[in-house]
Order: structure tokens, then C-alpha cells, then sequence
């Protein structure tokens, strides 16, 4: 106690500040009141769940720089209006004179830099303005997915003068006169993403680097942008990363444009543009000797020997991908001479990879730190040997589908590459609990996929917990042979689980999820198809992680209401829920629907104890904030109009099934 | 310069016959640069008072000009061949300046002048020979007179022809300047005209004079330089450069084309068709064509009644420009800055929406009022629809335009309409920009058919600069031979040769020059 007497704020402070993860920043708060106020007077950022308390906890932290609203639902215009209700007075100084502002209250706005708000539907551009009016050091903002967010949001996002970073993908509403006003409003702007804005044309785009000459990140996917606007990019001097994914109006001729200019391009991803060629990818080539990462995934029907050679001016290449094209092992070899920096290698869907392919394109590579080789299926422990040994310094490798492989070459994986983060072995159907034990060596493990694996169980499950005390995602999908045990053993060890698919895993009973419970970080579970487990296990479950956002309990039929109950009582934080097969009655679907103030997105198909009533009930008790709503199409023409019509109006996206 | 002696000579003996032979021959090395000639080499004894006189006389006694030539045609003749030797020498200096400017040898020129002067001296000394005869042999037979004119008429063209097609070889793009002198030179015989009609080639020459009640003389009468005396065109600089900036479409030299005037009461009937020579209107072409059965023979041809093939004869065909009737109005022919209008359909616009009240009211905004129903069409597919509005309150009707003027103008911004509505109307657009776009197609080609509009409004200012002509750098300006382009063009692309392209020139120039100054002074 002494010792933190000792420490003044401002060391405090500084010890504060290294604190990366949230959840040690919430044991910092909990120390003592000190500990709180440092917390509260030097927190940057904050990420606000629920909106009841969002006025306080702004009154509260007045230094922060920025606030996101993305998870925070039935954020509206009137919920803006509120919050700024003193801040209006600041910029109207003939009221200061009659009442003196409350700069306690509105102190937040003055120094706001960031503005998330994705993901919102509520929200409309009269409050947006107001917003960004009362923001004037707003720097960045982000109202990606607010799919009703079209040109009149873009006007009010565009009064943001000081602007250098605005995400705005799948606004489904903006059009080229949106992207003028953003251009002509904010010309400081270098971070621009417009994916999925599918209004957007060649107008907008061309206007758009007419004026704002500092652009450094680009992103067009999905666009119907032609080769025009290529040429209207290629004069952009500064940008640095372009990304036209799946644009398909763009052809060579398009890249011939981008190859003789944009001369600061570091990042391209030209990925599932299918009128591109590798003549167009190599007069990109051409014109950029310091291109770093190149994306070109589902665009080369075949990796050509000219492209291959033109690859070798690349002395700084460190990422290339070129997924799903045709791919010889002569054409690999060529690869591991050039790229000695490589550190990310794209085949996945490559056809005609071998053995000889992988070893030859690895024997070069030896800074290699992700492969990803997904559905490459003629490859085999020999593929994964030579891997394992020439890139010690592996962190991701991804093997989904490659069926051959056995418990052999996780023997070379857990040898020699011990640094492995991410390994993902789903469908690799010949790894049996003797390859997860010489896997488990690899400490470092983060993320491990194994769906799919019929021939692991709880023994294996067992090495892998015992070792890997990081992991923090575990896919076990269908791996029938898993029971109580093996949760046993990782809820006791990996106590950092944070995602855990479980799904169709039919031994596992109340048991096994009772020793989920213990997994206090848990916030993703799937876990269909658990027939074993009753009310007992949901009730353990939802009173031991209370940070379960996303859960999915299709085909759980043994679980009845009072395992429901639990749920509506325990986790506040739930965002996603599936309930859909599940016996749950129009009671303890209320009590759900009305109870779980966060709940954004449920999937609410045939629940044969729900009736119309219990339906119409539990969405008027939600209506306010649900999101995404998933119903049999039956319920349709049952509902009232009424209803249905406050969803929609309310910005809720009903997808009837 | 032997042919300026012969001009001499031919004053001296004064012998009808010849006159047109000598004033091809004066004017045929002149051709290349033929306004710079007539415009401002000798701008000296052009204000000699024989000529001014000549000028005024004009509208009085063509008619007899050809038949009896009086003393002030004779005047005029050798006034005009005393200073001729210095006009070509002068002539040919114009051209090799020309040909600085545009970036051919001038030594190549200058041999090519002299291989026609070779050519000139030939004829020259053929002309020597009949003199002799005829002072021998006074009563000469009218057959033999004639044999002799159709012979020297023959050289003279073929020298006209390699003329041109030096000239056309070496300045790509002109017409209509020098069609008409030399057709009119060439026209001065009522004979050769007509042995020309009879070929076919020179129809139009008489029909179209004779449509204005003017005989195949009026061209004899005019000389080149009628109206280009100074007093006719006190126009100056600043006027001269207003009209470079005036961008109303083409800008053809005042005698390049034929002034044509619908009455008011033609230009409102529902017609489309107009005689061109008594100016009844029709709705269907078949129609006209039927009805001009009656105002000749020549129109009975198969060739006149089939429909007119486009592609061959209008390339040769004489330029037609309408006026309107409205006095006052810088469409009218008697304005000092006259705009003339290309089609009939153009008159019959302007005429309706300058002159006429506009009683179309749009039903939709009852606002807007045409006097032209097409007007009132065009503007009711966009009446009541979002239009591409800016932040300054200027409105586009298209998109791009919009995206256009935001590009250049800093600070503006689209404005957002109340509705969003944009959708359809987006798609709407664009199916009007593409047709917009094949209109504009359309207009140039009709525009590369017609001429060149740069072309006709420099030698407009070659016109207009006689006012300043005491200035000696005015006229050394290079835009002199852009005259010529049309004219050469017309050179290759008609098979017959040179004959077939200068008739039409000559009444033309008639029209202009005589014409106009005919109907003015009557």
C-alpha cells in the first residue's frame, strides 16, 4: 500500500499507458480509487457497450481521443442530441453570455480525433452532423456497414474539414455526389475506403483525385469502377495501397494506367478482378520496383513464366498472393531463387501444386511467415517437412483440406517450428492424437482449427491443452470423438480460450460445459447440435462467462426454459444469438429478447414452442435495438404490419428464411 | 510577265472576244492568292475614281455589258492592266511568304510558277497570232471567232487546272475564295456558259442567277474587286477582331456561298421543301422535285428526278446560305456583321424563335414558353426531374458536366436534391448523353462537308483588313492561304477535272458582289 502511495499520478500515468490489453486495464481499475482516476483522466479511447451509459462515462473520461460506438446499440439522433445538448451552447457564444457553458460536460468533444460508428442504424445524417459540428479535431471516422448511410450522411461526414481517414464501406446509399461532397469537404483526406459502395462510379472517383491529392490508401473493391478511373488514380503521387478487389470492370488496359503512374504504390490487391490478365499485373510490375505486397488472388487463371520473370525486379516484395491460379512447380522454383524476403506466400485453390512445387518454392524462402495452402490436396508430410525446415521462422500456416498429411508431419511442425501461431488443419482427416501431441510442442500456439478431424479425442485435446496455454481460438467442429475430458483439460489450462467451436461434438453433456464456464475471456461459442446438454449446463455456462457475446445453440433441444432464463439473466454482453431449433417457449423468448440489452443479431428459426404472439411479443420488447433479425418466412404474413414496420424503421434487417 | 503585256494589247484593240481569255490569263497565276490580289496588293488604283465609278455603275448597265462594252469597261480594263505586272510580281511573293508559313519549300513553288508562266507564254503567243489574223481579216465569220475563243478557252483551263493542283498539292485545305473569280472570268461569256450548260456542268451557274432574275451577265459585269473598294466595308480592327471571337459556328467568306431569303410567309408554312427558284414549298422532296419539272428542261433529266445522291453532287454543288427576312437582325444579309444561317430548318428555327411570339407553354411548369414545338419537346422529357444541381445554384442536365464544373470551380459542391430519386433519372441521362453524342457526330460531319469554320472567318478578316491597309504588315499575315482549301479539295475530289467546280463559283460570286450591290442599288 505504501508503495502506491509513493507513485505519484503522473508515474501512474506512465505505467498506465503500457497497459495493451483491456482486460488488464479493467484489473487496473479495480486496485483503488488512485488506480480508477488515472484510469479515468489518461484513457485515450473508449468503446461503449451500452448506451445508458454512455453520458457518464464521457463526463467521466475527458481526455479521450476516440470513441467508438459500433457495439453500442440504439444509438440515434436523439441520443446525439442529448449528448451534445451542452456542447451546442460552446459554439453559440450569445448564449454564453445568458449561461455560462458547461465545459465539464462537453469537454470530450473538443479533443475527439476518432469517431466509430459502424455497424449503426439508428443513426441519421442530421445527428451525424451534429456530431462531426461538434468534433472539430475529428481526424478519423469510420460509419462502415451503416447500410443506410448514403450521400446526405457523406454531406454531414464531409464537415469534418481536418479529416485524414474516413471508412465508409457498404454505405449502400452514397453516390458520386456523396464522394464529391467528401472530396470537396475534405481535401486532407489520405485513408479512404469505399468497398461495396456500389453507387460509386467513375465520376466520383475522378473527382475525387482531382481533389484530394494526398490519398495514401485507396480501397474500390467490389466497385463498378472502370479502367477510367484507374487513369484518374495514377496521378495520385502519395498513395501507397490501392485495393480493387473484385472489380470486374477493370481490365489490363487499367493497370496499364496504374503502372505508369501512382509512383509511391507499396500495396496492391487486385484480387478476383476477372478481366485482368498477368500481362496487366506485370505493367504494374513495370512501373513499381518497390511494390511490397501484391494481391492477385482469383484473377490468373496460370502463373506464367513472364510473370514470374518480371517478379524478380521485385527486391522488396514480401507478400504476394496468388490464390486459386494454375501453378507448376517450375514456375514455384523460379519464385524461391527471386524473393529472399519473402514473408507471405498465397497458393490456396492453387491447382497443380506438388511436392516438388512446395520444396523447391520453400529451399529459398527461409523468412517465410505465412503459407497459406489451403485446398492444396496432393501435398504431403514431405511438403510439410521441407516447410517445417526451411522456415523456421513459420508463424501461420493454413493446410485446410491437404487430407494426406498425418501426425508425421505435425512431428517436423512441432520440431522445428516453434514459433507457430496459427495453424489450421481442418479436414485433415489422417491427424490422429499422436500428432497433436508432437504439435503441442509448439508452444507459441494461438489459433488451432481441427475441424473435422474424426480422429482426435480427448487425449489429444489433453497434449494440446497441457502445452498450449496461449490459445485463443479452437475450432474442434465435429470432432465427434471429443468429450467432458478433454474440456477438462483446456478450461483448466487455456484459460485465454476466447472462441471455441464445438459444435456437433455429441459426447460432450452438462458436464463438459460446466467446465466451459470456467473460461472466463469465452466471448464466442458455437455449440450446435449438443444434444447432451440441458438447462443445468446453459445455466453453469452463462453464470461462468459473463463475456459470452456470440453464441450458438442450434439444435440444442434438450435445453428448456429455465437454461434460457439463465442466459436473459446472466449474459448482459450477449451481441449474437442462435436459437433456431431450440425448445425455447414464448416466455423464455421474451424474457431473452427483452432482458439482453446488447443482443443485436438473432436467429430465431423454428422454434416450434414459440407462437405468433410469442414472436410479436419478443420483438416489440427488442425492437428498439436489434439489428439483424432471422425468421421462417411463414412468420411474414402472421405478424402484424406493425411491427414489422417499427422493425424496419428502426434500421432492423429482417431475413426471412 | 508576258501575259500583262498582252493585256496591253487587248486594251488597245478592244476586241469583246478576247476579254475573256485576257482576264483568265491575268488571273490565273493570281488564283493561289486571289483575295490577297483583289484585297490589298494595289489597293492604290483600286481607289482610282474610274473604278469607284465602275463600282456604282454596276446595277445600272450590265445588262448591256456584254453586247456592247462601253467606255467604262474599257477604263476599268486597262486601268486594272497597268498595274497588273506589278499585282503578280507581287503575287508571287504573297505565295512564297505563304509558303514560310506553312513549311514547304518556297523554291518548289516558285519552279512551279515558272513552269506555268512557260505555260502562259505558250498561249500567250497563240493569242499574238489570232491579233495578227484579226487585224488582217476584220470581218471575221462568228464560227471562226468562236473556234478561236473554244481553243484559247481549252489552254487556259488546263493551265487552271495545274494551277490548282499545285496550289492544291501544296495548301491542303481551301475552296471557295477562288472558285469564284476564276469561274467568274471563265463565266464572262455568255458562249461559254452556256456550252457549259449544255455539258451539264455549269447548270447551276445559270439556274441559280436566273433564279434571282439575274441572266449568266451579272457575272460579266461584276469584276472581281466590285464591292471590295474601301468605301464598302468600313469595317476596322477592333470590328475585325470581334469577329474572330465570335465563335457562331462557321464564318464562310462573304461570295463563297449563295445568299438565299425566304419570305416570312415561307419560312411559317409548314414546308420543308423549297423551290429555289420561285420559292413554293413543299413537304415531301419527291415533291419539289416534281414541281421543278416545270421550270425547265434540265430538271426533266432522269438524273434530276431520281433522288439526289449526296455523296457526289453536293460536293460540288454552290454552298447555299439562307438570311431572314427581319430587318435589322444579324441574320439579315444587309447586316454589317451578317451571320448567315446553313439550312432551311435553321431559318425557319431562328425565324420562330428570334422573331415570333413563343406560344408553346410547357403543361408541367407553365412556366417555360417556346416558340418551336421541338423546344417545347426537348424540354418537357426534362421538366420537373432532379436536375445535377451545384452549391452555387447552377444547374446541369447532365452528371459529368456537374462533376466537371465542381472539378474546376474550388469550394463547390454538389447539392443534394430533397428526393433521392436518382436512379432512373441516372439512367435516363445517360441515354441522353449518347445522343447528344450522335448529334454532335452528326454536326461534324455535316461541318468537315460544308467547310472549315477558321477558314471562312480568316479570310473574312483578309476582307475586312482593306480598311488598314495603308499598314504594309496587315496583309503580309500568313492567313492568306487558307483561302485556298476549299478549292483544292473540290480540285481532287471531282473526276471532271477543273471545270465542273468553277462554275458554281461564279455565280456565286455574282450573287454576293453583283447581286447584293444590284438589289441594293435598285
Amino acid at each position: 500500500m505504501s508503495i502506491v502511495e509513493a507513485l505519484t499520478a503522473d508515474l501512474l500515468a506512465r505505467v498506465y499507458r503500457h497497459l495493451s490489453c483491456e482486460t488488464d486495464r479493467k484489473a487496473w481499475r479495480l486496485v483503488c480509487k488512485e488506480f480508477h482516476r488515472v484510469d479515468s483522466v489518461s484513457r485515450p479511447s473508449i468503446r461503449v457497450l451500452r448506451v445508458e451509459f454512455l453520458d457518464s462515462l464521457l463526463r467521466k473520461y475527458t481526455r479521450i481521443e476516440s470513441l467508438d460506438l459500433s457495439v453500442c446499440p440504439r444509438i440515434d439522433d436523439g441520443t446525439v442530441s442529448i449528448l451534445l445538448s451542452g456542447a451546442a451552447d460552446l459554439f453559440t457564444p450569445a448564449v454564453w453570455r445568458v449561461i455560462p457553458p458547461r465545459f465539464d460536460s462537453v469537454k470530450w468533444t473538443g479533443r475527439l480525433r476518432r469517431l466509430v460508428l459502424s455497424h449503426s442504424t439508428g443513426l441519421r445524417h442530421s445527428g451525424l452532423e451534429q456530431l462531426v459540428r461538434a468534433c472539430p479535431m475529428l481526424e478519423s471516422i469510420d460509419v462502415s456497414y451503416s447500410q443506410g448511410f448514403g450521400d446526405r450522411e457523406a454531406a454531414a461526414v464531409s464537415l469534418a474539414v481536418g479529416l485524414r481517414e474516413l471508412k465508409m464501406d457498404k454505405c449502400l446509399g452514397l453516390t458520386d455526389v456523396g464522394l464529391a461532397k467528401i472530396a470537396v469537404g475534405c481535401p486532407r483526406l489520405e485513408k479512404l475506403s469505399l468497398k461495396w459502395c456500389l453507387e460509386i462510379g467513375d465520376l466520383g472517383v475522378d473527382l475525387l483525385c482531382k481533389k484530394c491529392f494526398s490519398l495514401k490508401f485507396l480501397d474500390l473493391s467490389y466497385l463498378k469502377v472502370t479502367n477510367d478511373s484507374l487513369r484518374s488514380i495514377a496521378p495520385l503521387i502519395s498513395l501507397e495501397v490501392l485495393s480493387i478487389l473484385g472489380c470486374s470492370l477493370v481490365d489490363d488496359v487499367g493497370l496499364q494506367f496504374l503502372g505508369d503512374g501512382c509512383p509511391s504504390l507499396r500495396v496492391i490487391d487486385v484480387s478476383r478482378c476477372d478481366a485482368v490478365s498477368s500481362s496487366g499485373i506485370i505493367s504494374i510490375i513495370r512501373g513499381h520496383d518497390c511494390l511490397e505486397q501484391l494481391k492477385a488472388s482469383f484473377s490468373l487463371v496460370e502463373v506464367t513464366p513472364s510473370l514470374v520473370d518480371s517478379l524478380k525486379d521485385l527486391k522488396a516484395l514480401t507478400s504476394f498472393r496468388i490464390d486459386g491460379a494454375r501453378a507448376s512447380d517450375c514456375s514455384l522454383q523460379s519464385f524461391s531463387k527471386n524473393f529472399k524476403n519473402l514473408s507471405e506466400i498465397g497458393l490456396s485453390k492453387c491447382t497443380g501444386v506438388t511436392d516438388i512445387g512446395i520444396i523447391q518454392l520453400v529451399s529459398g524462402s527461409s523468412n517465410l511467415r505465412l503459407l497459406d495452402l489451403t485446398c492444396c490436396h496432393s501435398i504431403t508430410d514431405a511438403a510439410v517437412f521441407s516447410v517445417s525446415n526451411s522456415c523456421r521462422n513459420l508463424t501461420c500456416l493454413k493446410l485446410e483440406s491437404c487430407s494426406i498429411i498425418t501426425e508425421k508431419g505435425l512431428y517436423y511442425l512441432g520440431s522445428f517450428c516453434l514459433l507457430l501461431e496459427e495453424l489450421d488443419l481442418t479436414d485433415c482427416s489422417c491427424i490422429n492424437n499422436t500428432g497433436l501431441k508432437y504439435l503441442s510442442r509448439c508452444s507459441k500456439l494461438r489459433s488451432l482449427k481441427l475441424g473435422l478431424c474424426m480422429c482426435i479425442s480427448d487425449q489429444g485435446l489433453c497434449h494440446i491443452a497441457s502445452n498450449c496455454k496461449n490459445i485463443y481460438e479452437l475450432d474442434l467442429y465435429k470432432c465427434c470423438s471429443i468429450g467432458d475430458e478433454g474440456l477438462e483439460a483446456l478450461s483448466s489450462s487455456c484459460k485465454r480460450l476466447k472462441i471455441l467451436n464445438i459444435s456437433y461434438c455429441t459426447r460432450i453433456t452438462d458436464k463438459g460445459l460446466e467446465y466451459i464456464s470456467k473460461l472466463e475471456e469465452l466471448s464466442d461459442l458455437d455449440m450446435r447440435g449438443l444434444v447432451q446438454v440441458t438447462c443445468l449446463g446453459i445455466t453453469a455456462l452463462a453464470a461462468g462467462c459473463k463475456r459470452l457475446a456470440n453464441l450458438d445453440m442450434k439444435h440444442c433441444q434438450s435445453v428448456n426454459d429455465s437454461g434460457f432464463w439463465a442466459l436473459a439473466h446472466h449474459s448482459r454482453n450477449l451481441r449474437q444469438v442462435n436459437l433456431s431449433y431450440s425448445n425455447i417457449s414464448d416466455l423464455g423468448l421474451c424474457m431473452m429478447m427483452g432482458n439482453l440489452t446488447r443482443l443485436q443479431d438473432a436467429k430465431l428459426l423454428h422454434l416450434s414452442n414459440v407462437t405468433v404472439q410469442g414472436f410479436e411479443l419478443a420483438l416489440r420488447a427488442c425492437c428498439m435495438r436489434i439489428k439483424k433479425v432471422k425468421l421462417v418466412t411463414s412468420l411474414r404474413y402472421r405478424l402484424s404490419r406493425e411491427i414489422i414496420e417499427t422493425l424496419h424503421s428502426r434500421g432492423c434487417k429482417i431475413r426471412w428464411d | 510577265m508576258e501575259d500583262l503585256k498582252m493585256d496591253d494589247e487587248e486594251a488597245l484593240c478592244a476586241e469583246t472576244w478576247l476579254r475573256p481569255s485576257s482576264g483568265n490569263s491575268i488571273r490565273q497565276p493570281n488564283q493561289p492568292s486571289f483575295t490577297n490580289f483583289t484585297l490589298s496588293n494595289d489597293q492604290p488604283e483600286w481607289e482610282d475614281p474610274s473604278l469607284l465609278d465602275y463600282g456604282v455603275r454596276i446595277g445600272t448597265s450590265f445588262s448591256k455589258y456584254s453586247f456592247a462594252p462601253d467606255q467604262d469597261g474599257q477604263s476599268l480594263q486597262s486601268n486594272n492592266s497597268n498595274s497588273k505586272r506589278g499585282e503578280v510580281n507581287q503575287q508571287i511573293n504573297e505565295v512564297l511568304k505563304i509558303g514560310k508559313a506553312q513549311d514547304w519549300d518556297p523554291r518548289a513553288m516558285l519552279n512551279n510558277l515558272s513552269f506555268l508562266e512557260q505555260k502562259i507564254h505558250q498561249l500567250q503567243d497563240l493569242v499574238h497570232l489570232i491579233v495578227s489574223r484579226k487585224d488582217q481579216i476584220l470581218q471575221q465569220s462568228d464560227e471562226l471567232a468562236m473556234q478561236q475563243q473554244q481553243l484559247i478557252t481549252a489552254d487556259l483551263t488546263s493551265i487552271i487546272v495545274q494551277l490548282i493542283s499545285t496550289a492544291g498539292s501544296l495548301l491542303p485545305s481551301v475552296k471557295h475564295n477562288l472558285t469564284g473569280p476564276t469561274a467568274m472570268a471563265i463565266g464572262k461569256h455568255r458562249h461559254i456558259s452556256e456550252i457549259l450548260c449544255n455539258s451539264g456542268l455549269g447548270l447551276d451557274a445559270t439556274n441559280i442567277s436566273e433564279s434571282h432574275g439575274m441572266g449568266p451577265n451579272v457575272a460579266n459585269q461584276v469584276e472581281p474587286t466590285g464591292d471590295t473598294a474601301p468605301s464598302h466595308h468600313p469595317l476596322d480592327e477592333p470590328e475585325l477582331k470581334e469577329e474572330d471571337d465570335a465563335d457562331e459556328g462557321e464564318n464562310l467568306p462573304p461570295g463563297s456561298y449563295e445568299i438565299l431569303q425566304l419570305e416570312k410567309e415561307e419560312i411559317l408554312a409548314p414546308h420543308t421543301h423549297f423551290c429555289t427558284i420561285c420559292g413554293k414549298g413543299f413537304k415531301r422532296d419527291a415533291n419539289l422535285r416534281m414541281h421543278m419539272r416545270g421550270h425547265g428542261d434540265e430538271y426533266k433529266t432522269p438524273e434530276a428526278l431520281a433522288k439526289p445522291n449526296k455523296g457526289n453532287s453536293s460536293e460540288a454543288m454552290l454552298l447555299k446560305r439562307y438570311s431572314c427576312p427581319f430587318a435589322g437582325c444579324k441574320r439579315n444579309k444587309d447586316h454589317k456583321k451578317f451571320q448567315p444561317l446553313k439550312t432551311i430548318l435553321c431559318v425557319k428555327n431562328h425565324y420562330k424563335r428570334t422573331h415570333c411570339d413563343k406560344s408553346y407553354i410547357c403543361s408541367r411548369c407553365n412556366t417555360k414558353k417556346f416558340s418551336v414545338i421541338a423546344d417545347l419537346k426537348t424540354h418537357e422529357k426534362h421538366c420537373g426531374k432532379d436536375k445535377w444541381l451545384c452549391s452555387c445554384g447552377t444547374t446541369f442536365s447532365r452528371k459529368d458536366k456537374l462533376f466537371g464544373h465542381i472539378a474546376l470551380f474550388q469550394g463547390h459542391t454538389p447539392a443534394i436534391p430533397l428526393e433521392e430519386s436518382r436512379g432512373v433519372e441516372g439512367l435516363l441521362e445517360q441515354g441522353e448523353t449518347t445522343g447528344g453524342e450522335k448529334n454532335r457526330i452528326d454536326q461534324s460531319i455535316n461541318f468537315s462537308f460544308n467547310t472549315e469554320s477558321h477558314n471562312g472567318s480568316r479570310v473574312q478578316n483578309i476582307m475586312d483588313m482593306k480598311g488598314s491597309i495603308d499598314d504594309p504588315s496587315s496583309y503580309l499575315s500568313p492567313i492568306n492561304y487558307d483561302s485556298f482549301n476549299e478549292f483544292s479539295r473540290a480540285a481532287f475530289d471531282d473526276p471532271d477535272g477543273g471545270f465542273s467546280f468553277l462554275i458554281p463559283g461564279s455565280c456565286n460570286y455574282g450573287q454576293k458582289n453583283g447581286g447584293q450591290s444590284c438589289y441594293s442599288d435598285l
